[in-house]
């Protein structure tokens, strides 16, 4: 079903999967490209939680995917508030909530009020940020190469307002980027219950390690139903065991 | 470094270059030492190098500075392999 949530920006869509009662996770897209490279794994994703009786929500946030708003408008609190107003009206009507986030979608679910968060190949701010500059560096070639300050105008006369950077299509505001360079991931030490899967080839530690690949990095979407049935599986399992 | 070593790291390199640039198995299997890459493979654009270096790091755990990176690093399959081995924890 496709629904909408209003936010201090205007009015985003909402896709809504399963029942109309009992817990309901909120998914948290990656930011940028990656979205789009795992959208249809998400939504797979969804349809598999829905067959195991898990309602889910997928907003459309604030500059992301098909958002009418300028991304280079927006500040990692204006896409983080799309999270905690597509939350709202199920908080409101008391369901248990729980946010579902995949990669960089993992630090964009700290401002709504959720039982548990349960997080799949997270990405921490400074992660992306280096994944962001490898992106842009790749596209102008290896004959400049960026420093640590790469996305700041240097050149500009003090008092005028900094630029956007384009990167790979997507304009993104320097405070945005600013803000990633400091942005984490919630953890278990900030309250509530957190679950962190990754896959099996990532090094990093978590409750979980997978089998699958890593869509996000493809250039073509793709999708692994397969990954979505078990992660399904372990996301069900979790919101059984936090209470429902 | 031992030859086991240097084994697991072209598996690796096999694997990310399969995962993220979509080849299927039969390509990937066939990937040889001297097998040309950048400017070779179509799949390998710009883009596709900032994801396959991303991707090793995380299952590396090496850390790629980006004035590392050249054409020649990227040349082969063998290339690729034997940077990688250079960044490899010991």
């Amino acid at each position: 079903m496709i629904d909408h949530y209003d936010w201090r920006g205007g009015r985003e869509a909402m896709l809504r999967f399963g029942p109309e009662t009992g817990p309901i996770v909120v998914i948290a897209m990656p930011l940028f490209e990656e979205a789009n490279r795992t959208r249809a794994f998400v939504v797979t994703l969804c349809r598999a939680l829905a067959a195991r009786g898990v309602a889910s929500a997928l907003p459309d946030l604030p500059g992301q995917g098909e958002s009418l708003v300028p991304l280079e408008t927006c500040s990692i609190f204006d896409v983080a508030e799309g999270i905690e107003r597509a939350s709202k009206a199920d908080w409101e009507a008391g369901r248990a909530l729980y946010s579902v986030a995949i990669r960089s979608g993992a630090i964009l679910d700290k401002l709504a009020l959720f039982s548990g968060r349960w997080h799949f190949a997270p990405q921490t701010g400074p992660e992306l940020l280096r994944d962001l500059k490898r992106v842009k560096q790749a596209s102008i070639g290896a004959r400049v190469l960026l420093g640590d300050l790469w996305y700041f105008d240097v050149a500009k006369p003090e008092g005028v307002e900094d630029q956007h950077v384009e990167i790979a299509g997507n304009r993104i505001s320097t405070s945005l980027l600013t803000a990633l360079s400091v942005y984490e991931p919630w953890r278990q030490d900030d309250g509530g219950h957190v679950r962190t899967v990754r896959l099996d080839t990532d090094r990093k530690p978590a409750d979980r390690h997978v089998p699958g690949t890593p869509l996000w990095r493809r250039a073509e979407p793709s999708n692994d139903p397969a990954l979505a049935a078990l992660l399904a599986d372990d996301i069900a399992a979790w919101i059984a065991r936090c209470g429902g | 470094m031992l030859p086991d070593d240097i084994s697991t790291i072209e598996t690796t390199v096999r694997a990310v270059l399969r995962d993220v640039l979509g080849l299927s198995e039969a390509r990937a299997a066939a990937l040889r030492d001297d097998t040309l890459l950048f400017g070779a493979m179509p799949e390998l654009d710009s883009m596709a190098v900032a994801g396959v270096l991303t991707e090793l790091e995380e299952r590396l755990g090496i850390l790629i500075e980006d004035d590392e990176v050249d054409g020649e690093m990227l040349e082969t399959f063998g290339a690729l392999v034997r940077f990688a081995a250079t960044k490899a924890p010991r």
